[in-house]
């Protein structure tokens, strides 16, 4: 048997390769390609963020002069809630579909004892978990020794203000449509949220044997009047279980339908925003805003991108401009010079 | 070995980081409204806990979440590199030897990449440099020289038998010597014979009237044996204890065999005492004329002595015989000795070397025999290269030092122009060592002053290089410890001649020797990657010393195969192993430790960024799968890849330039600065991809339906980001891409877009958790998130990008001017052929001439010796354009073999 290796390209590392070297030769042409199209995506992206429309309004009440002043000690179960109104000019109309956002800051809804604190396969509807809930939900699995549903931080701490809109035209208020479906993603909708199954589709009976998170006014079954939009496929629930990634976030709460062409969603004019305050946040020394915005194909208004866009396009020129003077000046250094020895 | 050291500087960070979140979480805790606010309550027994055992759970609960900083993967991924990409080696199909059938022997696969590190070469000569494939040369008796006249073109003539005698007949008693030496030569060996019948590959021997073949540990005393033959006298067997010869009249004698006083290094001789059929006891010793002229108590001394040195300057390997005749009385006692030392059960070694010592003594010299040994096909072209590759050669042998002189000067170990520098007995017997080593050192340092040693021409004929020659006893003389402590002293000097000097011959060195002097180069304070090579028993301890040991699967057994790291067929492999393989491990390796080092700050410096927004919760920023399997599946096929494949310069342009090894000497891309490069790579990469991803989120809508992203999105943006970073960096440093490298690279990205559909498009049932459920998918459908992770990536790319094209075009590295040139090179190889077909003819025609002449002159030692040193070897001009040097070889690869090696 001879031990003679096979002379096969692979053996002998000779497979046929492609062998780019990065020279400035060859990435001269990369970089001035880039800025080219950086350059026009970032005026592109920055001309479409500034026809933005965003209007934002911090309803808080921290400041002694702000309407919501009265309410900012308020506690989860106070009844009636505190009511508070504040009154807006948007200077420009909103012509589009207009989205309605709450936003909070200083809030760690991505804190690592928060974050786990749910029960997924309870809220897909699982029954066994609707009565036994799991231990990551601990301090809020049980309630009187009835299992909480649904278990957890995030549900418990669910953001439970009402925010009505109105316009105020000469006097009268008309109150704005807002839709609150087409919130939450579809797929969490549809799929990931469940309500528990069982005979007939009384929720009350269905959710039989839990109870209602400490902090819920009421109970899960009883967030929605329509069937489709109650207990864990409750959509403002859906959005907020949701955990956003930042201690400042906003979540969509509500839609503003353009109702025709002819008319702007929301005109310029006067607005007033009633808020039921019953979201405590000045403990933790958080605030609380009302975002009213349009939204282009990339979303809602944001600088960063644009800018980024077209600084790093220039970068890359100015770079290929430069390696260009280089290679021109030291390029001929390396064709001819040679290794000395 | 730096990998340890980047490891714990990694572990410091980790450390480091842990501790300074762990400080930040309490601070940022002190207000109760951020430890426990309302809505993110904490159980009672995370309440009730200690606050210092708190603390440190918390330390521990970072430290988890970024242990991943330490590449635990490397050290799986570095071995299986390892591993695998010592196949390579064996299959390369250069390093196979057609006459033995023997591939290169991978040992062990830990050194690979310590291959492309070499600073010194510790070479044996019998058997490496050498083919240790002996010739009987020529006898010398009594001062008349014999020699076999049927050698002619290194080739045996079958068909005549006979002695050629140069000088006049010698009278009778010379006649009477005459047989003596024969019949010594033909019993003081332990040659064994093996009938014709069963041959099996060695060599076979058709001169004889019996044709048999003869079996020895060592070659030597086979060439002896059947040099002796052809001179008539025809050793058959041993049979029954008695050695039959026969000799010139067909007669047949014989001899019993009473005692056999072994071989060993030490002694440097063997003997035997036989029983002649007429009942005189003789003793015949050979051995190495060192050690056998002290105890001859007479002969013609001074004649053989004369030719012996005549012939070890020729290169030849001579062995002096001697003999003594033994009264019934003398044996006895001889005898009584050898078994009282025998059955000793303490220090038999000591007393059988104290008996051999008794017996061996007031010889009578009869004369001397020459052996050829001729040098390894290319021995001289590999010593060359490896010299122009900025390793130190050293010769290590147990030879005479004129011989090993001159085949130091055959395999171009020593030019024309090196200054010898002598360090030997002979010289110390004149001076004391320590003017000697004063004086040594006084003239390599002025050299030294005058020029810088790091011109890289340090071959170029302008340039005086040293050659030192030492022998054992001399070394022996330096090594030995002084009661008055100047033997540091000694050592450091003669460390700095050695440092100075571009090759040492050591010569007459016991097998302790070469391993105590590998070990004093070896810990010397540049601590210096050695590499010994050796084929036999005796190189043994020097292969185990040197940090590289490889074996030459030769001759003298298969010993130093066995333990070397690595065994190779033939000398001239060791160039393509050092100058190829070790070059593309080191290049390799390297790249695969700065890589994962690069790739898990990327991967772990966004988690640590992210802490400051959670409030140092520990929270993870990626899902727990891609934490799991980033390391594992993602990023870690392309960079084993890579570790395999990856040539950055071909194979055929580092075998022909050599001093291209001297670009990664000293381990130059693993230094701490390109550590530190990687490592801010890294870093930077980190805070682009979290600050992108922060931006580009930060309190925005990032959909076209107005819905929100959540923290699991951010993660997977940024994750997203590291992916495509990650393995299109290696993309751009890859500078040999096959099909297989293109598999993998895309190939692992595909597998990450597909993985990443499949988790997150499915609720699994065994998870307690959903909180991928879609989230990579509304990711995708987002517009701004597609722009962002573009952004990002060319962001985090650009830098590197830059340093690259910017150090190439400014400050451009001898590898880095051969990959343009042979890039200028592909790209116009038209212009080039021309010249290069012009190039090539001329050296076939002269190595072709150089052939026969050599080959006609081969039975002259005198004129071969001439020729070798007449010939110029001009050292291939490097002076003609780089550029039409490199195509010639793209132009045509047949004339590379015959133009490029000049062979001895």
């Amino acid at each position: 048997k001879t031990r003679k290796p096979d002379n096969t390209a692979f053996k002998q590392q000779r497979l046929p390769a492609w062998q780019p070297i990065l020279t400035a030769g060859t990435v001269l042409p990369a970089f001035f390609v880039i800025g080219l199209i950086f350059i026009p995506i970032g005026i592109g992206i920055f001309v479409t963020s500034n026809n933005i429309r965003e209007y934002e309004i911090d309803y808080t009440g921290t400041e002694p002069s702000s309407p919501c002043n009265k309410c900012l000690n308020v506690s989860w179960d106070s009844t009636p809630p505190c009511t508070c109104t504040i009154n807006f000019t948007l200077e420009h109309s909103f012509e589009s579909n207009v989205f309605m956002y709450y936003g909070l800051s200083n809030f760690y809804q991505n804190h690592r004892r928060y974050v786990k604190s749910r029960d997924d396969s309870q809220l897909n509807g699982d029954n066994g978990s609707l009565l036994n809930p799991s231990k990551e939900c601990e301090p809020y699995r049980t309630n009187e020794d009835k299992p909480i549903a649904p278990c957890g931080a995030i549900a418990n701490s669910m953001f439970n203000d009402t925010l009505e809109l109105y316009r105020i035209d000469n006097d009268t208020r008309t109150p704005i449509t807002l839709i609150k479906k087409g919130i939450a993603w579809w797929t969490d909708k549809n799929v990931k949220f469940r309500n528990p199954t069982g005979d007939g589709n009384n929720l009350t009976a269905l959710f039989q044997g839990t109870t209602k998170p400490v902090n819920w006014p009421k109970p899960v079954y009883m967030l929605d009047s329509e069937p489709d939009n109650n207990g864990f496929i409750n959509e403002d629930f859906i959005v907020w279980m949701r955990t956003a990634a930042l201690p400042t976030f906003r979540k969509l709460y509500r839609l503003i339908e353009r109702k025709n062409n002819l008319q702007p969603t929301l005109q310029a004019g006067k607005y007033s925003l009633d808020i039921a305050y019953n979201y405590p946040v000045h403990s933790f020394d958080g605030r609380k805003r009302m975002i009213l915005s349009t939204i282009s194909w990339m979303g809602g208004k944001n600088p960063f991108l644009g800018i980024a866009y077209i600084t790093v396009g220039s970068i890359c020129f100015f770079l290929g401009v430069v390696l260009l003077i280089i290679h021109h000046k030291y390029g001929n250094r390396n064709t001819s010079a040679d290794i000395p020895n | 070995r730096s990998m340890n050291v980047f490891l714990i500087v990694y572990l410091c960070i980790l450390i480091s980081k842990a501790l300074i979140n762990t400080v930040l979480k309490y601070v940022w805790q002190s207000e109760p409204f951020r430890d426990e606010p309302w809505y993110n309550q904490k159980t009672e027994p995370e309440r009730k806990r200690n606050l210092f055992l708190q603390a440190f759970t918390d330390f521990l609960a970072f430290m988890v979440l970024f242990n991943y900083i330490i590449p635990v993967s490397m050290y799986v991924t570095v071995e299986m590199q390892k591993f695998l990409g010592s196949y390579f080696l064996t299959w390369d199909e250069e390093m196979f030897d057609e006459d033995t059938g023997e591939g290169p022997l991978v040992n062990t696969s830990d050194l690979n990449e310590e291959l492309g590190q070499i600073e010194y070469v510790f070479t044996d000569k019998t058997g490496t440099l050498t083919e240790n494939n002996m010739e009987f040369v020529e006898c010398c008796i009594e001062g008349h020289v014999y020699v076999p006249h049927v050698i002619c073109n290194g080739q045996i003539l079958h068909n005549c038998t006979g002695i050629d005698m140069i000088d006049s007949s010698p009278g009778g008693s010379g006649k009477e010597r005459e047989e003596l030496f024969f019949r010594a030569l033909c019993l003081c060996h332990t040659v064994q014979v093996k009938d014709d019948d069963s041959v099996d590959g060695l060599k076979k021997n058709q001169l004889s009237r019996r044709s048999c073949i003869y079996i020895s540990s060592s070659p030597d005393e086979v060439a002896l044996v059947e040099g002796i033959q052809r001179l008539g006298y025809t050793y058959l067997r041993l049979k029954d204890n008695f050695m039959e010869i026969l000799n010139r009249e067909n007669n047949l004698e014989k001899f019993e065999l009473l005692e056999v006083l072994s071989f060993d290094s030490v002694r440097r001789r063997m003997s035997v005492i036989v029983k002649s059929s007429t009942g005189d006891i003789f003793l015949f010793c050979k051995g190495a004329d060192s050690s056998i002229f002290p105890r001859v108590k007479e002969g013609k001394i001074d004649q053989i002595r004369s030719r012996v040195e005549r012939n070890a300057v020729e290169g030849l390997r001579t062995l002096c015989v001697a003999y003594k005749k033994l009264t019934a009385e003398e044996y006895s006692n001889a005898q009584k000795l050898l078994q009282n030392a025998k059955l000793a059960l303490q220090d038999r070694e000591k007393k059988l070397a104290e008996v051999y010592e008794k017996i061996e003594r007031d010889f009578i010299l009869l004369g001397a025999t020459a052996v050829e040994d001729r040098l390894q096909e290319k021995a001289a072209d590999t010593i060359e290269a490896l010299q122009k590759a900025g390793i130190k050669v050293w010769v290590l042998t147990g030879d005479k030092m004129e011989t090993a002189a001159a085949t130091c000067y055959a395999c171009k170990l020593f030019r024309r122009n090196t200054q010898i520098l002598e360090l030997t007995t002979k010289k110390i017997e004149e001076q004391s060592l320590h003017d000697v080593l004063f004086d040594l050192s006084k003239t390599v340092l002025r050299h030294n002053g005058s020029l810088t040693r790091d011109t890289f021409s340090g071959l170029s004929t302008d340039m005086q290089d040293y050659g030192l020659i030492i022998d054992g006893a001399a070394l022996s003389l330096i090594m030995k410890p002084r009661q008055d402590g100047s033997s540091a002293n000694y050592r450091e000097l003669f460390l700095e001649i050695c440092r100075n000097c571009s090759a040492v011959l050591c010569c007459r060195m016991a097998p302790l020797q070469k391993a105590q002097i590998v070990k004093l180069i070896k810990l010397s304070k540049e601590h210096p990657i050695t590499l010994a090579i050796g084929d036999g028993a005796n190189d043994v301890s020097m292969i185990l010393e040197a940090h590289v040991g490889i074996g030459i699967i030769g001759k003298e057994g298969r010993q130093a195969a066995r333990n070397s790291d690595y065994a190779i067929p033939k000398f001239k492999h060791l160039k393509k192993m050092l100058l190829v393989h070790g070059h593309f491990y080191y290049v390799r390796i390297s790249e695969l430790v700065q890589y994962f080092f690069y790739k898990n700050v990327c991967f772990i410096f966004p988690q640590f960024l992210y802490q400051f927004f959670c409030g140092f919760s520990q929270q993870t920023l990626y899902d727990t799968a891609y934490l799991t399997l980033y390391n594992i599946s993602f990023t870690s096929l392309p960079i084993l890849l890579y570790g395999l494949m990856e040539q950055h310069v071909s194979a055929d342009t580092l075998k022909r330039e050599p001093s291209l090894y001297r670009d990664v000497a000293k381990n130059a891309l693993l230094r701490w600065r390109a550590f530190i490069y990687w490592t801010f790579l890294g870093v930077f990469d980190a805070v682009v991809f979290f600050f992108g991803a922060y931006f580009l989120f930060e309190n925005t809508i990032v959909t076209s339906n107005g819905q929100m992203f959540g923290n699991w999105t951010f993660g997977t943006l940024v994750f997203t980001v590291l992916v495509f970073t990650v393995t299109l960096k290696l993309a751009l440093d890859t500078h040999y891409w096959t099909w297989i490298n293109h598999f993998m690279i895309w190939g692992s990205l595909a597998f990450y877009i597909i993985f990443s559909l499949l988790w997150g498009g499915i609720i699994w049932p065994f998870l307690n958790y959903q909180r991928m459920y879609y989230v990579f998918m509304q990711m995708l459908s987002s517009g701004p998130a597609w722009l962002g992770i573009i952004l990002l990536i060319t962001v985090s790319l650009l830098p590197d990008v830059l340093k690259k094209v910017l150090c190439r075009q400014l400050w451009p590295t001898a590898t880095e001017r051969i990959q343009n040139a042979s890039r200028h090179c592909r790209e116009h190889i038209s212009e080039f052929t021309p010249l290069a077909c012009l190039k090539s003819p001329r050296y076939r025609s002269s190595d072709c001439s150089n052939s026969p002449a050599r080959r006609s002159n081969s039975h002259s030692k005198k004129m071969m010796f001439t020729h070798w040193r007449g010939v110029d070897y001009s050292v291939l001009p490097s002076v003609f354009g780089y550029s039409n040097k490199h195509c010639r070889s793209s132009a045509g690869y047949r004339y590379s073999g015959s133009g490029l090696e000049t062979s001895v």
